[in-house]
């Protein structure tokens, strides 16, 4: 990130398609001119090498002809290039070329001719060297502190140094631990070569201890195969640093110390003579090259780090002072004194993009996208507004939130069972008991007249019947097309469902995308879970309904239970269901009552429900309309209570093992941790049988959750039995009251909570709550009664006496007139009851307006300043 | 192409490096996908074509090793993101997090308890806060959401949207993610077979070890062979290398292991002093909770590196984590003076200005951020909220514009259109506000303020039930916030539910302790409530 860009003062891009690396650049006064004007060398890896001599007439010139001083190719790739005092006997600058194989000396000279572009230049080979090993990189310098001359040291890729003296060859040292080559560099204050390893060391090589170690060459010949065995080459210094390097720079200015200048991958290093850190910065970017050069103030040095971010960044020592936008990713960057300007600064792409740039307030020129803007045509905009507010206005009007309902279904669902079993049974691991688990086949169909997408069709019955399969998803259904399934339901469970229903639901998107639900239910036959049997005469829990009609012959009521045949039957019936319970039906010659009888309560429900159902649907045939049914008899509280018991005793056994349960998993995660920290333990102790003791916690944890887990099918069971009995006794106390259909729908309310029976919210509390409320608003006595409060939250009694109480005078205050409803006057009403149905004041009705003076609320004064999340 | 050993004749494409070396060059040049490319094809190579006398066998092998370190570093850098910058904390780590020293720590000694502020931070009621209770900061950071719940259940219970959901442990979350190659499969399967390496070979070479372990523990993740091949190697170094002793630490703050982190830290640093190790020391104090260490260990760091941007920076951190805003805007500007293109430093200062009233001083500080080059929709957000509240509404409506142009995902453009509806709600175009908040909560379902906000409008509409519905969903999503308590609280006391407006008005006590108006309609509610 910067906020200016390096401004071009001239720039070319060299030749097409060739590699640059950083060796490939060097900038000095190549052809002696005397000047001080630096010229800029390029070698390229195909080997092509050019020398320029920029000069624009104003800063960002294109290149002229005439800046380009030379170019010749080289039969070799050029690594690095670097200018010296390479040839013996002169203190002229030479140019040194490293290939691969090769180093080569050139000298430059340059002839003038009458007019500028009439200037030749040419490269004249002085020597060369041809390489036995792969040159990598090179360093030079006055080694050994000689005087007008620079010396060469070349790096190989297989980590030797061979040092030449100019035209001859001096000596090849091996480094030692050597794997990757790393930057070279050669510090002439303390007469030594700097390198950083592969083991992440900057290492320092005295050039006395390289010139008297054993010779590279005379050492492989004598141990060949054990390069690493030999005298270890002895090091000046070692710093380690964690990191790879990427270049070496060795700075002598007159106002600063020495100092040894190291590029990490990471971070940034300056070093002192002796190789302590004098200090270091952490980068937060990746560097591609850097050159420390002189500072205009006392005591500090600054520093061009290039980044891959393309951003040129200038340190003070640690401070950056600068940061500048280049137009591409430099890998080699320089300083040069170009036609009288000092301080240039020269960078070289690795695609050839050669640049001399200088520093400038000119803000890096980042524009902003224009965002997509039309002419803005105001009344077209006023009349498109005002249309979208009506839009806005109607939606609104009709109450958001709540749905709108339907006037006619878009997709209507049907099921339809069929009136026989299967005649081969459909049913799968059913627990029932019984040899044969009938099944019957539901036909499910839909009907779409619009788009449907992805309709997803799911038919679910209570447990514990069960359905072949309970999930269908389509294809996106066409206008007018329907789609059709076939599934068994079956009894699954071992105890008989409290109701013989199913439902099925279908959600689809509508082609707008918005979500919609169809849902149809179904009534199953009651051969489902029970068979015909033969009538027994004594049962525990017996049942009278008077109906005001003579008696039906069961043979035309019952016609799928009977056997024509048996005239006897005509009066009496037995049903047999699945899990083994009897249950008779009798029918009163003589008068008009019906009686049901059972073993067990919760038996009679399904029975009973059937008789009614069927003696009405019976005499709706013969246009009767003024049959009904009526029970005389006392509610069998008694024995109902007795499966609340029991259902609550469950509850409680459930509560029992949640707390064991708890109870051992914190032992289990305290012997764990105590476990844990023995192991962490530097030294280890003993385990003093923890071990045994978390698996015996372990196996414990695994049988109480076991236990529980049959306490809770126990519980379901219960449940379901309760839940017929509950279905009978709100049956009995309709019959018995002759309630309506509006009052039976708050007694079913009122006993079977639609909400789940789990161990936080069981059936007895919100029964008793429900009840209760009741007993205080509709059925209340006196206004006393109504001041009571309710308790804020549910939770589980400790135990079922109030509710029994409860239920018993429920019973008595409907047996003495008590009439059910939910709206009674308002006036008697506690404050505390939520108003009902929600209907909101329409926006119209100004007056109503709530207006809350003095402390309106207050708008979280936030304005919410999201956060950065822009990484530099 | 056919590459040739040696100096080759100049053919037709122009002369050709040697291989290693070529990719030796491309490695320095960060071009690592063709780097390991090449040294795959170096390392493929059978042996006879390379050895051609016995003589060269010595060399062939440091050939091949060189090959495979260079595509080992190739590989650690193509996925390296730096370990100081990745931090998650899971709930596992949370809650059975066995290095507490105190359950409660005074005030001003930990990063737990979000309310102590000394150093005169906003109040929420200006600065909107966190889940965990701190102020809002500048700049996201992956720590910036770290609040850490008391109980188990709460860090459950907690509101798990796509923005604030926690992985169960960290070792299921993101480190898979972040910086690990691991998960991408590679035809011809993984370069290393971890499981068929021979540690204590390598450990005994420092040259391949340290390549190989960041390999490990980068690309391949695996910590628990990574500690095991930096332990054998720092053996064989004779405990002397303080990088063995860093990556060791590494190793062991991933494992869960902060003292022992702590200790390999400390014992790097009396070797060598290094930025990087004192970070890592740093980042384990702040794991432990203990903030005044880790600010002291900085302020050592400070001493031998003056002037460490790193090191400024973590400190302001820290202020800003411990609700002490003058401080860390002081270090922040600190940071500045080092280093004046640090984002995150301008980021943090301009919302600090803004929340404390100088939108114009806020205004040039994200000015100079889009001067810079961060060009994104937070940053227009921002400075359409500046231009709004420095009373240059010309600018703001554009600036929200490209905001909303700019948005990569639907969050950002909730958080835009709720800003909108902000502005919309000063200029009093209500009817605007409205539409602003329902975009929003279009754009994403669970922006608690604009529940809120459309509360509040609803209201005034007279729309009770309504405005009831949506405080009560704003509370629910973000218990943390005071102001749907607050306004639920005053909703229920004009209706004369007193009893829920004392329940609403406690939370809002909780969440916003020092809110002068909560105290008074408790107060108030009290009085009522002894009349009676």
């Amino acid at each position: 990130m910067s906020l200016f860009k390096a401004r071009d003062w001239w720039s070319t891009i060299l030749g097409e398609k060739e590699e640059f690396d950083q060796g490939c650049l060097c900038v000095a006064d190549v052809d002696n001119s005397g000047s001080g004007q630096d010229k800029i060398i390029v070698g390229s890896y195909m080997g092509y090498l050019r020398i320029f001599n920029p000069h624009p007439v104003k800063p960002g010139d294109g290149v002229q002809p005439e800046d380009l001083l030379l170019e010749v190719q080289l039969r070799e790739p050029i690594l690095q290039v670097e200018v010296g005092k390479f040839v013996s006997g002169t203190e002229g600058l030479h140019l040194a070329v490293l290939h691969c194989r090769k180093l080569c000396v050139y000298a430059v000279s340059g002839t003038l001719g009458n007019v500028e572009h009439g200037n030749q230049y040419q490269i004249k080979l002085m020597y060369e060297h041809n390489l036995q090993r792969t040159a990598c990189n090179m360093t030079y310098g006055p080694f050994g502190g000689v005087k007008g001359r620079d010396l060469i040291c070349i790096q190989s890729m297989d980590g030797m140094l061979m040092l030449f003296e100019q035209e001859s060859y001096a000596f090849g040292r091996f480094l030692p631990g050597f794997l990757l080559p790393g930057p070279l560099t050669y510090s002439s204050r303390t007469d030594s070569f700097i390198t950083v390893s592969s083991c992440r060391q900057v290492e320092s090589y005295k050039y006395q201890v390289l010139a008297f170690a054993t010779d590279a060459d005379e050492r492989q010949e004598a141990e060949q195969q054990k390069r690493s065995s030999g005298k270890r080459l002895a090091v000046d210094w070692v710093l380690n640093i964690g990191e790879q390097a990427l270049d070496i720079r060795v700075v002598c200015f007159d106002q600063a110390v020495s100092s040894v200048f190291v590029l990490g991958e990471r971070n940034f290093f300056c070093l002192k003579d002796n190789g302590q850190i004098r200090f270091m910065k952490k980068l937060d970017y990746s560097p591609s090259c850097f050159i420390p050069y002189c500072s205009v103030k006392e005591g500090t040095i600054n520093t061009l780090v290039g980044n891959h971010n393309k951003i040129l960044n200038v340190y003070q020592d640690v401070t950056l002072k600068w940061a500048a936008q280049l137009p591409h990713i430099p890998v080699s960057v320089k300083v040069a004194n170009l036609q009288d300007l000092q301080g240039v600064i020269v960078t070289l792409s690795d695609d050839g993009h050669l640049q001399c740039s200088y520093l400038g307030t000119d803000p890096s020129v980042f524009q902003a996208p224009r965002v997509e803007s039309r002419e803005i045509n105001y009344e077209e905009y006023d009349a498109e507004m005002k249309e979208l507010q009506k839009i806005i206005k109607e939606a609104t009007i009709t109450q958001d939130i709540l749905p709108k309902p339907e006037k006619h279904r878009d997709l209507v669902v049907t099921a339809e069972v069929s009136p026989n079993l299967d005649a081969e049974s459909q049913a799968i691991d059913s627990e029932v008991k019984a040899e044969a688990v009938p099944s019957v086949t539901v036909k499910i169909t839909i009907q779409s007249r619009v788009t449907a997408q992805k309709p997803n069709l799911a038919v679910c019955v209570q447990a514990p019947l069960a359905v072949t399969c309970d999930q269908f998803f389509f294809d996106d259904l066409e206008p007018d097309s329907s789609e059709t399934v076939v599934l068994s339901v079956f009894l699954k469970g071992n105890c008989s469902p409290s109701e013989l229903e199913g439902n099925c639901f279908v959600s689809y998107d509508i082609a707008t995308g918005i979500p919609k639900v169809a849902q149809c239910n179904f009534k199953l036959p009651l051969q489902l879970i029970c068979s015909p049997a033969q009538p027994s005469k004594a049962a525990n829990h017996k049942l009278t309904i008077d109906t005001n009609k003579p008696p039906v012959s069961f043979l035309t009521i019952f016609s799928d239970f009977v056997d024509p045949s048996e005239e006897d039957q005509a009066n009496v019936l037995g049903f047999q269901f699945l899990t083994g319970s009897k249950t008779t039906l009798l029918a009163s010659k003589t008068s008009q009552r019906y009686r049901i009888q059972s073993d067990q309560l919760e038996d009679l429900w399904l029975i009973t429900k059937e008789l009614t159902l069927r003696l009405e649907e019976h005499f709706k045939k013969q246009n009767c309309k003024d049959f009904a049914c009526t029970f005389s008899g006392s509610i069998p509280l008694q024995e109902y209570f007795e499966l609340i018991d029991r259902h609550f005793e469950l509850r409680l056994n459930a509560e029992k093992f949640q707390e064991l349960l708890s109870e051992r998993a914190v032992q289990f995660r305290a012997i764990e941790r105590r476990l844990l920290t023995r192991f962490k333990d530097k030294t280890p102790a003993p385990l003093q049988h923890l071990d045994t003791l978390l698996e015996g916690t372990f196996r414990e944890v695994i049988a109480l959750a076991d236990a529980a887990e049959e306490n809770q099918a126990n519980m379901f069971q219960a449940f379901t039995k309760l839940k017929s009995a509950t279905h009978l006794v709100i049956m009995l106390i309709s019959l018995w009251q002759k309630l309506s259909t509006d009052q039976v729908a708050i007694l079913e309310a009122t006993f079977l909570p639609l909400a789940e029976d789990t161990q936080e919210l069981g059936w007895e509390e919100t029964v008793d709550a429900a009840v209760s409320y009741l007993l205080r608003t509709c059925l209340s006595k006196s206004s006393k009664e109504q001041a009571l409060t309710l308790s804020s939250q549910l939770s589980m009694p400790k135990d079922t006496s109030r509710l029994k109480k409860n239920i018993t005078l429920f019973c008595d205050r409907l047996a003495k007139g008590g009439r059910l409803s939910l709206s009674t006057d308002s006036a008697t009403q506690q404050a505390a009851v939520i108003p009902g149905g929600c209907t909101t004041i329409p926006e119209s009705d100004l007056e109503e307006r709530i207006v809350i003076p003095g402390s309106t609320p207050t708008l979280p004064n936030q304005g919410k300043i999201t956060k950065q999340k822009s990484k530099p | 192409p056919r590459r040739s050993r040696g100096p080759g004749p100049a053919g037709a494409m122009g002369p050709e490096l040697e291989p290693l070396l070529q990719a030796w060059s491309y490695f320095r040049r960060r071009k690592f996908g063709q780097c390991s490319e090449l040294c795959s094809q170096l390392l493929k190579r059978p042996p006879a074509e390379q050895v051609a006398a016995s003589t060269l066998q010595a060399f062939y092998v440091i050939l091949i090793q060189a090959a495979w370190s260079l595509k080992t570093r190739a590989l650690t850098e193509m996925v390296y993101v730096d370990e100081i910058d990745i931090d998650e904390e899971g709930i596992a780590e949370m809650m059975l997090d066995e290095n507490a020293i105190a359950q409660v720590a005074r005030p001003g000694t930990s990063l737990k308890l979000p309310g102590t502020s000394q150093g005169g931070g906003p109040s929420p009621a200006v600065r909107p806060v966190t889940q965990s209770g701190r102020p809002i900061t500048g700049f996201v950071r992956p720590s910036t959401q770290s609040g850490r719940p008391s109980t188990m259940e709460q860090a459950i219970k907690t509101p798990r949207t796509g923005l604030t959901a926690r992985p169960i442990t960290s070792a299921s979350g993101r480190y898979g993610r972040l910086g690990t190659a691991s998960m991408i499969t590679n035809p011809d399967g993984p370069f290393i077979n971890l499981s068929r390496l021979n540690l204590a070979k390598y450990a005994q070479k420092p040259k391949l070890a340290k390549a190989l372990f960041e390999y490990i523990f980068h690309h391949e993740n695996d910590v628990k062979n990574a500690l095991d091949l930096a332990a054998l190697a720092t053996e064989h170094a004779q405990f002397k290398d303080w990088w063995w002793k860093v990556q060791i630490g590494k190793c062991y703050y991933r494992l869960g292991l902060y003292r022992e982190a702590e200790k390999q830290f400390k014992s790097a640093l009396k070797q060598q002093d290094m930025v990087d190790t004192i970070l890592y020391l740093a980042k384990v104090y702040l794991r432990l909770d203990q903030p005044v260490t880790a600010l002291n260990v900085f302020k050592q760091g400070l001493d031998r590196f003056p002037g460490e941007v790193t090191l400024i920076c973590g400190i302001a951190r820290i202020y800003e984590e411990m609700n002490n805003i003058s401080l860390a805007a002081e270090h922040y500007k600190d940071v500045l003076k080092q280093d004046n293109t640090h984002v995150e430093a301008i980021a943090c200062i301009g919302s600090n200005h803004f929340y404390s009233d100088q939108p114009e001083m806020a205004l040039r500080f994200y000015r100079r951020l889009l001067q810079m080059g961060v060009h994104n929709c937070q940053l227009f957000n921002n400075l359409g909220l500046c231009c709004f509240y420095a009373q240059q509404y010309d600018m703001t409506l554009s600036s929200f514009e490209r905001a909303l142009f700019l948005a990569e995902n639907e969050e950002e453009t909730a958080d835009v259109w709720y800003n909108l509806g902000h502005v919309a709600v000063g200029i009093g175009d209500l009817n605007l506000a409205y539409q602003c908040f329902k975009l929003t909560l279009v754009n994403n379902n669970d922006y608690a303020e604009a529940y809120n906000n459309l509360a509040v409008l609803e209201m005034q509409k007279g729309h009770i039930e309504q405005a009831r519905a949506l405080l009560q969903t704003a509370s629910s999503l973000a218990p943390h916030l005071y102001e749907p308590h607050f306004n639920f609280a005053i909703l229920s006391e004009k209706v004369g539910d007193l009893q829920r407006s004392y329940t609403a008005a406690q939370k809002s006590e909780e969440a916003f302790p020092g809110h002068v108006d909560t105290q008074q309609l408790i107060q108030q509610l009290k009085e009522h409530f002894a009349m009676l």
